[in-house]
């Protein structure tokens, strides 16, 4: 695979994606490849945030292995997108859970306004964001991108993280508290 | 509730998750505090700077790591009709619909004609007209022959149909068997019941297009 530049997704054709699925469905391996290509930018993105950027690209092959084994169950009953979204989100979730520790960091937050690096400054705002973002502490981190980035609901997040949708508030605030004080006050964009 | 509480709870109100009591205790306190107000106008920075995100591909080729894990696979043709249904367009679903007004046409010509490439009798519900003279067919030599046939061949294919087709194929069979088996032991009481005969030549007819389909599909995989 060739084109592989840093930027913003390709615009897709529905209809193409469309056959593209069905083909990859039916084990053709170069259509599976134009899949990938297509959605690669989100997925990764989602990945890399969830995970603070650790073991982002593993996991993001992780993703892909597992929508080629799983493309036969996937009846069309949702979009493609929503469905491999989904999919992306529970393999990051199963790494979490294989990491024993991160339930204790999850019920610590009390102490994790400790952990915070300081405040990373440079002119492009976006990076200042990424940045500081992969600095909140695992449990915080993943509830802030599922709820404030990709547009879960808690009572979802609660389902997905087994936890409850009180935890799941509380990280929030939690999460955007840090993130707030790690990228300072007064910043420009917050002054309007 | 002291500033620190109101802090607490400005998620929710920013998120709209505060009851209307709540959300109106919050509002009041925003009115008169000032350090709560530029937290607010913080956080609400910081949500909508998390929704503008953009997504970015990795600074590597991740697709090298990938091909090596997927291994090729083969689907059964039941699979690709199904998956490629979705494709169809207009013109490709008047041509099938033609196809099968054709073949079905040209089926029944053969059926009624007695078409010698018609390897045995068409399998019929046997209405009982008189009881006493229309017993209900247990048995038919021809239908038996070719569904033990069709058995043997789909048993010496099957390892080339995909496992889950296998097993809808199986249980399908299984819940046709159980209805045969069960218009047979009603039979037993009641051999002219129109009902009866019916519904096992329909089990019967549904078996053996099945297991034609079936065997066709592992033959030509």
């Amino acid at each position: 695979m060739e084109a592989f530049a840093l930027g913003c997704a390709p615009v897709l054709n529905t209809a193409d994606m469309t056959d593209d699925v069905a083909l990859a469905a039916s084990g053709d391996v170069s259509a599976f490849e134009r899949v990938y290509q297509a959605h690669l930018p989100r997925v990764h993105s989602l990945v890399r945030r969830m995970t603070g950027g650790r073991d982002a690209d593993e996991l993001t092959q992780d993703v892909f292995v597992r929508v080629w084994q799983k493309l036969g169950s996937f009846r069309g009953d949702s979009a493609f997108s929503t469905w491999l979204h989904r999919l992306a989100v529970n393999v990051v979730i199963e790494r979490f859970r294989a990491e024993t520790t991160r339930r204790r960091k999850l019920r610590d937050g009390d102490d994790i306004f400790a952990t915070i690096a300081a405040p990373v400054r440079s002119r492009d705002l976006s990076m200042d964001f990424e940045t500081a973002l992969a600095t909140l502490p695992d449990g915080a981190r993943e509830i802030f991108v599922l709820h404030d980035v990709e547009g879960y609901k808690h009572h979802e997040i609660a389902s997905l993280l087994d936890i409850s949708a009180g935890t799941s508030k509380a990280q929030l605030h939690r999460a955007r508290m840090m993130l707030r004080r790690q990228l300072g006050r007064g910043r420009s964009g917050y002054d309007h | 509730m002291t500033t620190d509480a109101f802090t607490e709870r400005l998620s929710e109100y920013l998120d709209g998750e505060l009851s209307e009591a709540e959300g109106r205790q919050v509002s009041e306190h925003l009115a008169t505090c000032q350090d709560c107000r530029a937290t607010l106008k913080e956080l609400r920075g910081v949500v909508s700077e998390a929704a503008a995100l953009r997504d970015t591909s990795p600074d590597r080729d991740l697709w090298r790591g990938i091909t090596p894990r997927i291994e090729p696979r083969r689907v059964s043709p039941f699979r690709r009709a199904i998956r490629s249904r979705l494709t169809f367009t207009l013109p490709q679903l008047a041509a099938a619909g033609l196809t099968l007004m054709v073949l079905s046409g040209g089926l029944v010509w053969m059926a009624r004609s007695g078409d010698p490439r018609a390897d045995f009798q068409p399998v019929t519900a046997l209405v009982a007209t008189d009881p006493a003279l229309t017993p209900a067919n247990f048995a038919d030599r021809n239908y038996d022959d070719a569904i033990a046939d069709l058995q043997r061949t789909l048993d010496a294919e099957r390892t080339k149909l995909d496992p889950e087709t296998v097993r809808v194929l199986e249980q399908n069979l299984k819940s046709i068997d159980d209805a045969i088996d069960q218009c047979r032991r009603a039979l037993q009481a009641d051999p002219s019941n129109v009902y009866l005969n019916t519904h096992l030549a329909d089990a019967r007819q549904r078996k053996l297009v099945l297991l034609r389909r079936a065997a066709a599909a592992a033959i030509g995989s």
